[in-house]
């Protein structure tokens, strides 16, 4: 247990020298901070020009070009369904409304040939564009109302029946994933960040030893178990520090700025995370960290030369990818309740993201929470135990890296 | 006190790479553990560390099971390596408390050891900025720093200059006097003959000679005669097939049995202008070729 803890306390002041470590937190911090106070800086630049009494409408520009008997009501309906434009009428002729477009007089360019069919001009259509579809709905309202006034209604009621508002409420009972969706993938995000790059820290760190022999004064001073188990508590540690430092400085200069940001729905689901689910991020995060540390260690000593890294973990990280693309698919297919989600919330390679996830964006029995943890803590043990065998064998095996099989033997026999 | 190895068997998969070695070396004395490369020695040192497990046999301290918490070893490996990167007391600290010590205790004593070996100046530099040589009396800190009861020091002479080689002579001598064990491996004859009182030879596994030095030495067969003489070319005429030239140009007569010692000796001396004449012991280096080599042994 003393020895433990030595090689923990050593490991430990490995990462707070290492100037990496130390320069990749604060430089994330520093990010995080200029970020949180953007908007307060925004506000004071924005409040210096309000006092010059200049105000420049920042709206794009549309044109519309239509059979002139009908300019009004289109113009009307136009502006209402493109709430975000500043919409122009014109009897431009083609070429000049292209050219206007081309060379951004215009953002885009609608003209009219009869009351059903339009051609809309834009010069580079973005993914997201969905001018044409909200012009042909307003188009087909305009249709409708140009019908019923034909047909002996009031232009007036006509506009109301068009026109008419439904109030809608949804009521989530379970959880909105909308709300959720920012903040798990943000958590998902971190844990796939930080076990790949911790994981691979510990299998280069374990090599590293190797490959400098001093492996060959370690492992004749400390027990493997200590030894692997002090390896990874410290990076699993180190990982943690390094997170809280980052989310709680999140946390704080949300928490200073929070007037400026106003109502961004974004920024303020990300911060409004249940604390029962911070609990849950850290326990998955710790698990999940560790038994994925404990592989990596033990590949790492199977290496006998640095290079070698980065083959030989090659199995466990794609293993991990596959497990995080499988989560962030079924989060934005918006079924996180899937089968494969299910099946995948139980393996111990995969829980530590699916469980979170099911649990963040949907209603997740406790007993699926339980047993999925209690699967999870025995395999960690299970995998910790085996990769201090493995270790303990891999270790003093130079040369060519062994086969899997030749690691097994050497574990069974051991 | 004394260590003792008893019938330690081990295989690596199919491969046997100790059958039935057994070897006893005693405290305040050096103990020579010999053999050419591959023959077993850093696997028996490593089951006497409990590094790896035996297949069979027992390790013993005054006769009974080692228990590695109360028996402190210190180990210099063959393969010298610390972490290259980081800082010379920092790092010989963090072994000494992974043998238990106290962090007080261990700077205390490393910088005892700093200034014995002269590596003070060197004390918060980094690793890698050392010569080879001075990183060994490094790692040579780390073998002796928790005061051991058991010295095991594999190859600790290569890569010193005839200085550094003296200082770590001294230290060894001293280590020996306080009572402890001190296990060596090398190929440096010279080093084991001048310091160890009794050896072991492994050879493929199979201890092939195992016991006191002076012993070995004296009950080698008494049956050749090392000549010095002015007149070579007629003492070789006289014994043909029996007489030799040695390396060093002195002749090897051998005799039929170590009894006919005298009359060889008389028949040289009426009948030639000898130097020199005495019964031939073997230096370790020949002993070692010897048991050690195959194709020797065979002849």
């Amino acid at each position: 247990m003393k020895q433990f803890a030595t090689i923990l306390k050593f490991e430990l002041k490995y990462f707070f020298k290492n100037k990496v470590f130390i320069g990749i937190t604060v430089f994330l911090v520093v990010l995080i901070a200029a970020v949180m106070f953007f908007p307060r800086l925004v506000t004071v630049v924005e409040g210096d020009e309000s006092d010059t009494g200049i105000e420049l409408s920042s709206r794009p520009i549309m044109f519309v070009k239509t059979d002139p008997a009908q300019a009004d009501p289109v113009k009307e309906i136009f502006s209402a369904s493109f709430p975000d434009y500043d919409v122009y009428m014109t009897d431009d002729g083609t070429d000049e409304i292209e050219n206007a477009v081309l060379h951004g007089v215009a953002e885009c360019a609608f003209i009219l040939k009869d009351d059903t069919s339009f051609t809309y001009y834009v010069n580079n259509l973005s993914l997201y564009d969905m001018n044409a579809q909200i012009a042909s709905e307003a188009l087909s309202r305009v249709y409708q109302m140009n019908a019923m006034i034909n047909g002996g209604i009031s232009a007036q009621d006509a506009a109301g029946i068009i026109n008419i508002q439904i109030d809608g409420e949804t009521v989530s009972l379970g959880k909105s994933q909308f709300q959720n969706f920012f903040y798990t993938y943000i958590m998902i995000f971190a844990l796939y960040m930080v076990i790949l790059l911790y994981g691979q820290m510990v299998a280069t760190n374990v090599a590293t030893e190797k490959s400098s022999r001093a492996m060959e004064l370690l492992i004749t001073s400390a027990k493997p178990t200590s030894m692997m188990f002090g390896k990874v508590l410290a990076s699993c540690l180190a990982g943690l520090i390094q997170l809280i430092a980052i989310f709680g400085s999140a946390l704080l200069f949300y928490n200073l700025n929070k007037a400026y940001w106003g109502e961004n729905i974004i920024i303020e689901s990300i911060f409004n995370i249940p604390p029962e689910l911070l609990i849950y991020m850290l326990v998955f995060f710790i698990l999940g960290f560790l038994i994925y540390a404990f592989m990596y260690g033990a590949v790492g000593s199977t290496a006998s030369k640095l290079e070698d890294i980065n083959t030989s973990v090659m199995p466990i990280t794609m293993l991990f990818i596959i497990a995080f693309f499988v989560v962030i698919m079924s989060m934005s297919s918006g079924e996180i309740d899937n089968i494969i989600m299910k099946v995948c919330s139980f393996i111990p390679f995969t829980s530590p993201m699916s469980m979170f996830t099911r649990i963040a964006m949907s209603t997740v029995p406790w007993y699926e929470i339980a047993i999925s943890i209690a699967i999870l803590i025995l395999s960690t043990v299970g995998i910790g135990v085996l990769s201090a065998k493995i270790y303990r064998t891999g270790v003093l095996m130079y040369g060519t890296t062994p086969t899997v099989k030749n690691i097994i033997k050497a574990v069974w026999k051991s | 006190m004394y260590l003792e190895l008893k019938n330690i068997e081990k295989s690596f998969g199919e491969k046997k790479v100790l059958t039935g070695v057994s070897f006893r070396a005693e405290g305040g004395k050096a103990f020579g553990l010999l053999g050419r490369n591959g023959a077993g020695k850093t696997t028996s040192i490593r089951i006497l560390m409990n590094v790896l497990p035996a297949n069979s046999g027992e390790v013993l301290i005054d006769g009974k099971p080692i228990d590695y918490k109360e028996t402190k070893i210190g180990y210099l490996p063959e393969e010298r390596g610390l972490y290259p990167k980081k800082i010379i007391i920092d790092q010989l600290i963090y072994f000494a408390e992974l043998k238990g010590m106290s962090r007080k205790s261990a700077v205390q004593s490393i910088d005892y050891w700093l200034v014995r070996l002269g590596m003070t100046e060197y004390r918060n530099k980094r690793l890698d900025t050392l010569s080879k040589g001075n990183q060994q009396k490094i790692q040579l800190i780390t073998a002796l720093a928790h005061d051991p009861d058991i010295v095991i020091l594999d190859e600790p002479f290569s890569g010193l200059d005839p200085v550094n080689a003296m200082l770590l002579k001294d230290v060894v001598k001293k280590q020996i006097a306080q009572g402890k064990i001190v296990l060596f491996s090398s190929h440096q004859m010279s080093y084991i003959e001048e310091f160890c009182d009794s050896i072991a030879i492994l050879n493929k596994g199979v201890v092939v000679l195992h016991g006191d030095l002076h012993q070995i030495k004296r009950d080698y067969p008494r049956d050749r005669l090392v000549v010095r003489t002015q007149t070579p070319e007629e003492v070789r005429a006289d014994f043909k097939d029996a007489c030799t030239i040695a390396e060093d140009g002195s002749l090897m007569i051998r005799l039929s049995s170590p009894e006919e010692k005298k009359s060889v000796m008389t028949r040289l001396t009426e009948n030639y202008d000898i130097d020199e004449v005495k019964v031939f012991e073997p230096s370790l280096n020949d002993i070692f070729v010897e048991y050690a080599g195959d194709a020797t042994k065979e002849a």
